[in-house]
Parts: structure tokens; C-alpha cells; sequence
């Protein structure tokens, strides 16, 4: 076994460079991908047959709307690839034994009855398979083969056999000609050496069964918010069209239950599940795109949109789509007789019983955690909550209660998809920094022999490998008539054939045409570029070729596949397909890609809880580092609180981060800004001026980190500033902390807080997150101070999201009241000659009320420190709102679309401390994937402008998503091979076509479609 | 810049006639900037020739080619050495290189492929509005920097008429009143007094009226 020799022979007191991330989800590839690019092993454990987790499943994503597997593939296939990273599937961890730094885990892989060294994923043998089994990835709403792929995309594509489902009849057997099906299979264990280990299992739905009022798996028109998204998907059950399960009908009144499963005290799950209220507004939202009548009901207890763009999407939800928003939580649901319809019974505004019919009724069910989750922590001796999550404290997030042993994800607690990537970046870089010193040990670069030279004149030869795979191909297309036809292509010198192409002695195969046949550009025509291409690239590199030598035909699943029934025709169609790669491979060369040497040193700017700790996480993993803090000394937000709802002292903390700052390879700059900024990823330099001298200097450094946060914004009317007994949450903290009352004397003060002030309005749409928790901990320490202080909260929803919901009902049990207000019918506060007076609609007493408060707390909202000039210098976008705009709201949110700049804390949006210290860890792991190399390679597919014919008009200044091309000083674009990502959109759009595409360019575009249509 | 319109390809086949053998000439200034008459559209239009006439069954030839301008002679010198292999011209400047060009190929047939529109401003990616309109005796020290000759309807020089509302002119909902511009521009800028000051009739002759216009400098001359 592989572990034998490293852990025997390893010494113990240095750290083993791997580690392991239990969980393949979005949250473990991310983990998993920012670790490999750092210089670590990975291996990636799921107990699912793929990766891929539960995004998976997923139609769209909000608040974007993009498909989930479309911008998640390109990670599943990344991960599958790449060479540091270890997948392996179908597994469970059953111990990890020793010491932090030097652990041994036991991994056991249940046996998939196909040999993942042999299987080619060509589907063959599913086709084949007589046995209709459930499929689970439909959540049981179709069938499928015995021997399968969860999803056509699924990583890794090797095919499994569910034996529960198999009646062994041998037919896959006979059918495989790649001979990867063997029965024998068993189960095996296998021990890894790893330094440090992430958990990032994820979490399961809620057994909707377990609200048996509701009728899930009694009336078949109830189902459940994954169904719902499985039917609304292109590759779900009825190909995306919503139809109903008891009679295939569109349902047109569709009703969604909220919190089933979730701030439920009956069954456990008093913690709210983070997500349900947006994927609920965004499968309402979907199903409205999807089918126009369609009229959705949400029924509701609050609307947690919290995130970052939530309350414009949900805005959006009620003004552009129509969908309905009741208050109320649903008592039962029945079937209504005959027609599959459903009766829902709830509590209507008005407070009375009402009953309403619908369609289908879709349960909005929560996030738990698996039993063999819980088991598995059980085992590794990691302790939950007392809601089977994994327990972190505060101030440590991505700890575990096992030292070495990080997690993050929803597994940490309930959460969505950029908080997962986020925290899966930020769990990388603690488990990275415990091993840094093992740097590198064990990861691997491939060594190439020297490259021969093609020049551009030089006459092409070109070689043709045509692919059967097994039958894929060579069962609809005649194979050797398209090798027959290739040959009579120009340039072309040889032409062959194979069984499976991908396969290793095919490698060796084309190597040796290549020397042979002195061949110096290969086409193979077989399946998809996106997952073969940098196999084949690889082997003509180790030919000695330029790797954009290569060219692909994909005849499989651009022809065979979609063409099964017209044998003629897709031979025909495999022929011109292969004639265009020709074409175009003609026109291909060598592209070289240039190393640029990497300024190993970080800058981070902003000295608050998120600057501190990203520059303290620099620091521990090897990094010098510059932090630059405008204000004379460091702690930003935290300077002013005091304790967290948990109950964790903030000043302690904060006088031990800036402790910890005070670090050999930090360099803090105080009473400092930036001034200037220039360079690329892993060459910045950024000119920084110091008060009171005004010292000016010139930093070096290969990364940027804004960390600029958020501030408390002063509230603008209720009396604030005017009346001393009108405060915000701030000052009310600092007042309980210092003991200051003031003229409070009533022996049962009456306290008013006020939730939403200057945020969800016109000029600040967004929600400010952590007001709703704020004023929850404000309160409960009031009523701790003096128990007989009446407390009322007015609130519009009560977003107190995950387990924060706990202290929301703790709240309620100790007599606080929560009164909900619109936001057209605002409190009103107002003085009588010395009295305070405000007045506000109780919904449920249904009257105004007038109060006589001796407080009144603003719940004011967070806006962005001042970072206009900031972000001009750094050419980095904004929201409309001010804080930092992110390359991509669900898949990248630390990262700028500018490589080598990320973003952390509040600056990006409002924060809890514990959320920022988790972003802060996710922008140093991002960081490090920089500055852990020492050269970076740059050019090979990029934007090349010939000057000339340049007309400056600014187009593609205008159109380049990256902000890369500028006008210089001769009048012409110029575009930074550093930065430019290839994506080609400026040679698309050039008026003057004088920039083309490398690899891409308009003569092999033209000389493609030439050869199809031109013949 | 000038903008303008690509003409819609059935006016430019009507136009064509029967002459196969086409030089398609774009022009790298104005008309590449506004996205009608550069590289790419040249190489668009001709794609879109050679479609039509390869599905009719024609033989026919179609050139492109791109000057860096039409309105300078040197340039236009530069297809000498293969205009005459062609039947037309076809011209994607603005209409004055469309006339330079047949100008200086006295014999050919020069053609418009494009409509000639306005001097303008680009308001984003994709998006252009008139300016100017070249009258000859600019005013725009007295209008806040806002032309009524060219952006409003009627080229008032007083104030508004009875059309403006709410902001627009009442051609169409889209089209500010310029008035209205002017108005908010020398509110915003302090220069009020300005509107007070009446604005004489215009004289004309500087601007089309006076017939066509040349301008000579002496000192530039060689």
C-alpha cells in the first residue's frame, strides 16, 4: 500500500505536505483546487460515486440566475485533472490516528464493480443493462440502468454498478470492450499520511416526512424544494418542462411552504437554514420564467434575504414576477378530492383560519446533517452541536474541536454557496498554514524534454488519430472510411485508428507517429475537448511539440451521439468535421508561454478584524507582508464592540490579534494610505504615503488584499442627534459595556429598538445582515441588566439566519416583544415637551400603538468606509451601493475579476466578526496560489492588437469583462498579456479587426467554416 | 465623429445592378468607430454578397479592402493599381468619401453602401447622438455648452416651445428638450443671465444657406 513507505519513513517533528478534504461538494473542490495551486497534495474523499455534491442537483442559482452545473464544471473538471489532487469516490474515512501535522487516515472505498483504470465512460454498457433502477440524482422521479453515472458530467466518469439493483446478468460484461467490469470487486481499505485534514461533507435535506401535516408521500402533488429543482432542470425528470407528478398537468397556483424542517423546536431543527428563503424565491421566480401563468405563493415567516444583492432579487420577485408573499406558517395541507389538488390551511393576515387551493405544494425543506456524517465526526472525534453540526467557536470558525482538523460549508453550519467557496477557501489556508513548512514536499511537476522548433513557413504535417470509442463512435460512424478520407487531406501525413485514444498505450502510439512520420501538428477526432484535451496536449508536448499543436475533432458527441439513427449521414458529417480540424490545425502555432518571476510578499490594506487576521494568515504561512492602516492604530469595527451574541469578549481578542500582528514578517504601516497603484498578479507596486512626515514609499508586492470594512451609518431622522435617549446599536453597546445609563431612573425602563433604519430603502436596498442579531444580543443583555425592562423590537423580518435563530427564540422567551412593521407605515418618533413618544401599527393587536420609551435604539445600517479613490487606483468595481463588487457573486467571492486582488470583511458586504475572520482566511488561501509560486506563465491564448490597423475607438476597452486593453500614448490599444484571460470578446467585437485571438484567430475561424461549407 | 446607417442589403442589391465584380472599400476613421463602415463591416457586408449571389448561382468577385481614410487623395491612391479590375465601387465611408473616391476614379461606378446621418457622440458601447450640426457660428458659450441648433427639433434659439414636457420634446419620448438641458445646465453652472440675453437671428449664410462651404488656410498651404 501507497502508505507504507511515506509514513514509516517521514519524520515526525515536520509536517506531511497533503491533506485530506472529506467532501467533494462546491465547498471541498474549492478547498481542495486553492490547496494544489499552493504547493499541497490533496486528497479529495467523497462517499458519493462523483463530486460534485448537491450543486449538483441544482437548476439555477440565485441571486444570479446562472445554471449551477454550468459554472460548476469547470471546477469538477479541474479537480478531476488536476495533478495534485487525488479523487477518490465511492469512500468513507473510518479513523485518523496521530498527531496533528503527521496524521495516518483509514480511508475504506466501497467496491464500484467497474475498474476505474480500464472504464472509458463511453455509456456502452448502460445502454445495455436491462435493470430499471431509481434514480437518486432525480430524486427518484425517473429510472435508470443498474450500471451508471450519477450525471453526464459527473467526475470522475467512471461508470458504477448499484449490486442492489443488479440481477448480474454479465450483459455489461460482454458488451465492454474496454474490459473494465469486474463483479469481484471488493471492499479495500487504504491508509493515507496527510498533515492536516478539512471537513466538508455538506449536508442532507430534512426527511419531509417528519411533518406529516404536510402530506409529503401521501398526496403526490406535495413535494419537496429538491424535486421541484430537479423538475425545473434541463436534465431532470421531465427535461425542464414543470409539470405535476399525479397527472403530468402544469400547475398553475403553486404554494411554497417555508422552514419545514427548520426554526422548528418540535423536531429539533430550532435553527434556521440559511438558504431556503432565496432558493424558495428563486424556484418561484424559475418556474414563473419557465411557464408565464404560473402564480406562486410563498407562505411565510420572515424573509431572510440577507446576502449580498438578496433584497433586490427578492424586491425583484414581487414587482417583476408577480410571485405572492404571505405571512403566515401553513397548519396543514389535504388533498382536495378528485382533482390531486391541494387545500392549505394558514392564518391570513387577518388573523383568521382560511383555507386556499393549489396545484402543487412545494416544501422548502431545511438543511440537517446525514447520520453517516454525524458517525463519521463521532469517529474522528469531532464534536457536534447539539443540532449534529460541527461545533466552532467564535473567534475560530474553521476550527474543529480536533486540532489539525478544519471544516467548512454547511456541515459548519447552514449556508449558501458563496459562504461555502468562501469558508472552503479560508478552511484551505488554516490547513495550509499548519503544514506550510512542508510546502511543496510533495507535490509533483511534470519535466517535458526540450520543445523542437515549427516555424510559422514551415510546411504542415499533419497526423490524424481517429477514435472507435469502443462502439460510441465506430458504431454509428464508419471509422477507417474516415481515416480513408482524412489521409486526402492536405498536409495530411498519417492517419490511423484506435479502439479508445485516451487510452495510455494510445499515448505512446501517437508519440511515436509523431517522431516517426516527422509530424508537427495531431488532430485526434473523438470526444470532447473539455475533458481530453489537456491529456492529448500533454502527450504531444512529451513528443517534444508545442502543445497548441493540437487540435481536436470532436466526432462523438457533436456527431455519433446526436446522430445514432443516420449511420450515412454521420459519416459524412465525421469527414467535414475532421476536414475542419485540418483546416484549422494547418493554421495553428506554437504559442509560448513566458515565466514571470513572482513577488513573493502581500499587501494588505485596511487594519481592521479582516486586515489583521489576512496578514497574520500571510504571515504564518512564510509571507513578508505590508499592512497599511489609514488611522493611527489598528482594530477598526472592533474598537467599538464589546461581546458577541455568544458571548465572546471582543476586546480580549482584539488585543491579542493586534499581539499576534506584531509579527517578525509584518510590516505595519499606520496613519497610512495608498496613493498609487500599478502592475499585475505577482508584481504590484503601490506607492503608500505616511502622516504626519507624509513619507512616501514603494512597496513590491505580489498580491492585494482590501480589507477597507464597513462602518455604522449615522442614522438620518427619528430624533437622532436631537434627543440624547435616541441612539444607535453602537452607542447603545458601549453604553451597557461602560455601565453609563444617564438619566434612566424608571424602575422599568421601556426600550424601543427600531430594525431596518437607512437600510432596504431606496438609497440602500440591501439588507445590512447583522443588525437583526445585534439588536437580539443588545436586548438580551438589557434584560439580563434588569429583567423588568420592557423591550419591544420593530422589525420588518426577523433575519436572525443559522443558529443565531436560537437566540431570536431565546429573545421571545424572556418577554421580548417583536412587532412587525411595513416599511410604508414607519414608526413615527416624536418629543412632547420632554417626552419621548413613538408610535408604530401592531399587526396583531391591530391598532396603534403610542409608547413613552425612555430608549430608543436605531438598528442603523452598514455602509461601506470610503474606498471611491481606493477603488479607482486599483481599477476594481463597486456595487451601486459602494461595497466591492467580486469577480463573480457565487463562485468567486474573495476574488476581483483583476487577478492577484481579492476582497475581505465587510468592505465586500456587511459581516459578523466570525464571518469575516472566515473571509479573511479565504482571501490568503486565494493569495497563496500566487505567492506560493515562484514564477507565474503568462501569453499562450491571448488578445494580440496589431497596432496599424488600430482605429482607437475604444471598443474593446469598452467590451473586455477584465478591464485589460487600454490606448497608449501611440494612439492604439495595447493589451497586457499578463492579465488577458483569452476570452476573445475584444477580437469579436473589433470594428477594425486588429486584434485577433491566439489560437482563436479570424484566418483559422474563416479557414474552418471554408472548409465545411467551401469545399 | 460622423456617424451613420448601413443601408439595408436589398437597397444595396437594387443598387448594384448587375455588376458582379465588387470593390467592397471600407474606411478606418468615423465609420469604423461607429461600427458601420470598418474592417469587420466590410468583411461582413461582403460575406453577406457573396452568400446571396453563391445561392443564386451567380459567379461574381467581391474585394475587400479598408483605407485608412476616404477623405484624403494619397489614400484613396491606393487602389489604383486594382480599381479597374472591378465592375463598382462599393464605398462604406461617410458620403464624403464616397464622393472623394469617385472623384478620383472618374470612370467607375462609386457607390454608397452606407447612409450618412450625423455628427455625434458616442453615449456608450453601441449607442451614438447628434451633436452638430456644422451651422458656422458657434454659440455654445451662450447655451451652457448644449447646441439648440442641432438637439432641438426645431432649432430654437429662445427658450423652449410648447412641446416640451416633463423634459423631452415632443417628437418622441426618448429625445430630450434641449431647452430643458440648457436651462438645467445654466442653473447648475451659475450662469442664469445667460437665458436673459436674446439670442439674434441667426444668419444662416455661415451654415448650408450660404450655399457650399471651403476653407482655406494661407499659412498651411503649401
Amino acid at each position: 500500500m501507497e502508505f507504507s513507505d511515506r509514513a514509516t519513513h517521514s519524520d515526525r517533528a515536520k509536517p506531511i505536505g497533503a491533506v485530506m478534504v472529506v467532501g467533494g461538494g462546491i465547498g471541498g473542490m474549492q478547498a481542495s483546487l486553492d490547496l494544489a495551486e499552493s504547493g499541497f497534495y490533496v486528497y479529495l474523499v467523497d462517499h458519493s460515486p462523483t463530486i460534485g455534491g448537491v450543486m449538483s442537483q441544482l437548476d439555477k442559482t440565485f441571486p444570479t440566475n446562472d445554471c449551477a452545473m454550468c459554472i460548476m464544471s469547470p471546477k469538477l473538471v479541474d479537480s478531476g485533472r488536476h495533478r495534485n489532487i487525488r479523487v477518490i469516490t465511492n469512500a468513507e474515512v473510518k479513523e485518523i490516528l496521530g498527531p496533528p501535522g503527521s496524521f495516518e487516515a483509514t480511508i475504506i472505498r466501497r467496491p464500484r464493480y467497474i475498474r476505474a483504470d480500464k472504464c472509458t465512460g463511453c455509456g456502452e454498457c448502460a445502454k445495455h443493462c436491462p435493470v430499471t433502477a431509481i434514480d437518486s440524482y432525480n430524486e427518484g422521479m425517473s429510472r435508470r440502468a443498474a450500471v451508471y453515472l450519477r450525471y453526464p458530467q459527473a467526475i470522475p466518469k467512471i461508470f458504477l454498478i448499484d449490486r442492489e439493483a443488479c440481477i448480474g446478468c454479465g450483459l455489461c460484461e460482454r458488451v465492454c470492450l474496454a474490459g473494465a467490469v469486474d463483479y469481484g470487486d471488493r471492499e479495500s481499505e487504504e491508509k493515507i499520511s496527510v498533515g492536516s485534514v478539512i471537513l466538508a461533507p455538506g449536508f442532507e435535506v430534512f426527511d419531509a416526512k417528519r411533518r406529516p401535516e404536510f402530506g409529503y408521500g401521501v398526496f403526490p402533488n406535495v413535494i419537496t424544494s429538491i424535486e421541484l429543482e430537479r423538475i425545473l432542470s434541463a436534465t431532470g425528470p421531465h427535461r425542464s418542462h414543470l409539470l405535476r407528478p399525479s397527472d403530468g398537468a402544469i400547475p398553475e397556483r403553486i404554494a411554497f411552504i417555508q422552514c419545514v424542517g427548520s426554526r422548528d423546536a418540535k423536531c429539533g431543527n430550532d435553527y434556521c437554514s440559511s438558504v431556503c428563503c432565496m432558493y424558495a424565491v428563486k424556484e418561484a421566480i424559475i418556474a414563473k420564467e419557465h411557464v408565464p401563468f404560473v402564480k406562486p405563493t410563498i407562505f411565510n415567516m420572515d424573509i431572510r434575504a440577507y446576502g449580498k444583492g438578496f433584497d433586490a432579487y427578492y424586491e425583484r420577485a414581487k414587482a417583476d414576477y408577480d410571485v405572492r408573499f404571505i405571512k403566515s406558517m401553513v397548519s396543514k395541507v389535504r388533498e382536495k378530492q378528485g382533482s390531486g389538488n391541494l387545500l392549505v390551511a394558514y392564518l391570513n393576515e387577518e388573523g383568521k383560519a382560511s383555507e386556499e387551493e393549489f396545484d402543487l405544494v412545494v416544501l422548502s425543506l431545511g438543511m440537517t446533517t446525514s447520520k453517516s456524517v454525524r458517525d463519521t465526526a463521532a469517529r474522528l472525534g469531532v464534536k457536534l452541536n447539539r443540532f449534529g453540526f460541527c461545533e466552532t467557536e467564535t473567534f475560530t470558525p474553521l476550527a474543529t474541536s480536533r486540532e489539525g482538523i478544519y471544516v467548512c460549508g454547511a456541515f459548519q453550519s447552514p449556508k449558501d454557496i458563496p459562504e461555502t467557496v468562501a469558508q472552503a477557501s479560508g478552511a484551505a489556508a488554516a490547513a495550509a498554514e499548519m503544514i506550510a513548512s512542508a510546502r511543496g514536499t510533495l507535490t509533483t511537476k511534470k519535466e517535458y524534454p526540450p520543445e523542437d522548433e515549427v516555424k510559422p513557413e514551415e510546411e504542415a504535417r499533419i497526423g490524424v488519430f481517429i477514435c472507435h470509442c469502443g462502439i460510441n463512435i465506430g458504431g454509428v460512424v464508419n471509422v477507417p472510411a474516415v481515416k480513408e478520407y482524412a489521409r486526402t487531406l492536405p498536409n495530411v501525413v498519417h492517419a490511423d485508428e484506435n479502439l479508445y485514444t485516451c487510452s495510455q498505450d494510445t499515448q505512446e502510439k501517437i508519440k511515436n507517429a509523431v517522431k516517426e512520420h516527422g509530424l508537427n501538428r495531431v488532430i485526434v477526432a473523438s470526444c470532447s475537448p473539455r475533458t481530453h484535451e489537456p491529456m492529448f496536449r500533454e502527450t504531444i508536448r512529451e513528443a517534444g511539440l508545442n502543445k497548441f499543436l493540437f487540435e481536436m475533432a470532436n466526432i462523438r458527441d457533436q456527431c455519433s451521439w446526436v446522430h445514432m439513427r443516420r449511420k450515412a449521414e454521420a459519416t459524412e458529417k465525421a469527414k467535414l468535421l475532421v476536414r475542419m480540424a485540418v483546416a484549422n490545425a494547418r493554421l495553428n502555432r506554437s504559442l509560448s508561454e513566458t515565466e514571470v518571476p513572482v513577488v513573493q510578499r502581500g499587501l494588505v490594506i485596511g487594519g481592521g478584524v479582516a486586515g489583521m487576521t489576512a496578514a497574520l494568515r500571510l504571515a504564518e504561512q512564510g509571507f513578508e507582508v505590508f499592512l497599511v492602516e489609514k488611522e493611527d492604530r489598528l482594530g477598526g469595527n472592533l474598537l467599538n464592540l464589546h461581546y458577541t451574541i455568544e458571548g465572546g469578549d471582543v476586546q480580549a481578542f482584539l488585543r491579542d490579534l493586534i499581539d499576534r500582528v506584531s509579527h517578525s514578517s509584518i510590516h505595519i504601516l499606520l496613519n497610512s494610505l495608498v496613493v498609487d497603484f500599478s502592475g499585475v498578479r505577482g508584481n504590484f507596486t503601490t506607492g503608500v504615503t505616511t502622516a504626519p512626515a507624509m513619507v512616501h514609499q514603494k512597496i513590491q508586492h505580489g498580491i492585494t488584499i482590501l480589507a477597507t470594512g464597513a462602518e455604522e451609518e449615522k442614522p438620518d431622522g427619528y430624533l437622532y442627534g436631537e434627543d440624547a435617549r435616541v441612539l444607535t446599536q453602537l452607542e447603545l453597546e458601549d453604553r451597557l459595556y461602560k455601565g453609563d445609563w444617564g438619566q434612566i431612573s424608571n424602575l422599568s425602563p421601556e426600550v424601543v429598538m427600531i430594525q431596518c433604519v437607512g437600510s432596504r430603502n431606496e438609497k440602500h436596498p440591501s439588507c445590512s445582515r447583522t443588525c437583526c442579531a445585534t439588536a437580539v444580543k443588545n436586548a438580551l443583555k438589557l434584560k439580563k441588566l434588569n429583567p423588568a425592562m420592557n423591550i419591544r423590537i420593530l422589525y420588518r423580518d426577523v433575519r436572525t439566519y443559522g443558529f443565531l435563530e436560537t437566540y431570536y427564540a431565546q429573545a421571545r422567551r424572556e418577554g421580548i416583544i417583536f412587532v412587525r412593521y411595513d416599511p410604508e407605515e414607519s414608526p413615527e418618533v416624536k418629543k412632547e415637551g420632554e417626552t419621548l413618544m413613538i408610535s408604530f401599527e401592531d399587526k396583531i393587536l391591530k391598532e396603534r400603538m403610542t409608547l413613552r420609551p425612555d430608549l430608543i435604539v436605531l438598528s442603523s445600517a452598514s455602509i461601506p468606509r470610503e474606498n471611491k479613490e481606493l477603488a479607482n487606483l486599483l481599477k476594481v468595481p463597486r456595487t451601486a451601493e459602494g461595497f466591492f463588487l467580486e469577480a463573480h457573486m457565487k463562485l468567486r467571492p474573495v476574488d476581483f475579476a483583476s487577478d492577484g486582488i481579492y476582497v475581505a470583511g465587510s468592505g465586500h458586504a456587511p459581516k459578523l466578526i466570525s464571518e469575516s475572520i472566515s473571509q479573511a482566511y479565504a482571501a490568503v488561501a486565494r493569495a497563496c496560489t500566487i505567492l506560493s509560486k515562484e514564477n507565474l506563465l503568462v501569453g499562450g491564448i491571448v488578445a494580440v492588437v496589431e497596432g496599424e490597423r488600430c482605429a482607437a475607438c475604444l471598443t474593446c476597452v469598452r467590451v473586455c469583462p477584465y478591464e485589460v486593453p487600454v490606448v497608449n500614448v501611440k494612439g492604439e490599444a495595447e493589451i497586457d498579456i499578463i492579465k488577458c484571460k483569452g476570452c476573445g470578446t475584444c477580437a469579436a467585437e473589433c470594428p477594425a479587426r486588429a486584434i485577433d485571438l491566439m489560437h482563436f484567430t479570424t484566418g483559422q475561424l474563416e479557414a474552418k467554416v471554408g472548409a465545411l461549407v467551401g469545399g | 465623429m460622423i456617424v451613420g446607417n448601413r443601408k439595408d442589403f436589398s437597397e444595396i442589391l437594387e443598387k448594384l445592378g448587375a455588376a458582379r465584380r465588387v470593390l467592397l472599400l471600407g474606411c478606418n476613421e468615423c465609420v469604423t468607430v461607429c461600427g458601420v463602415g470598418g474592417e469587420r463591416e466590410v468583411g461582413v457586408l461582403a460575406s453577406e454578397l457573396r452568400l446571396y449571389w453563391t445561392k443564386e448561382g451567380e459567379t461574381f468577385e467581391v474585394r475587400e479592402h479598408t483605407l485608412e481614410r476616404q477623405c484624403d487623395y494619397e489614400y484613396i491612391d491606393q487602389i489604383r493599381g486594382f480599381a479597374d479590375d472591378y465592375d463598382v465601387i462599393l464605398s462604406m465611408a461617410c458620403g464624403a468619401g464616397v464622393q472623394y473616391v469617385a472623384e478620383a476614379y472618374k470612370t467607375k461606378l462609386v457607390l454608397p453602401a452606407v447612409n450618412t446621418t450625423f455628427l455625434g457622440v458616442t453615449i456608450e458601447q453601441g449607442m451614438w447622438s447628434e451633436r452638430c450640426q456644422g451651422c458656422g457660428a458657434c454659440i455654445l458659450d451662450m447655451t451652457g455648452g448644449i447646441c439648440p441648433i442641432a438637439r432641438c427639433a426645431k432649432s430654437l434659439l429662445n427658450g423652449p416651445c410648447g412641446g416640451s414636457s416633463e423634459g423631452k420634446c415632443e417628437i418622441d419620448k426618448e429625445t430630450d428638450c434641449a431647452w430643458q438641458l440648457i436651462v438645467d445646465r445654466l442653473k447648475e453652472s451659475g450662469q442664469m443671465e445667460r437665458y436673459e440675453e436674446i439670442l439674434p437671428v441667426k444668419d444662416w449664410r455661415t451654415g448650408r444657406d450660404g450655399g457650399p462651404r471651403r476653407r482655406v488656410r494661407e499659412d498651411l498651404k503649401l
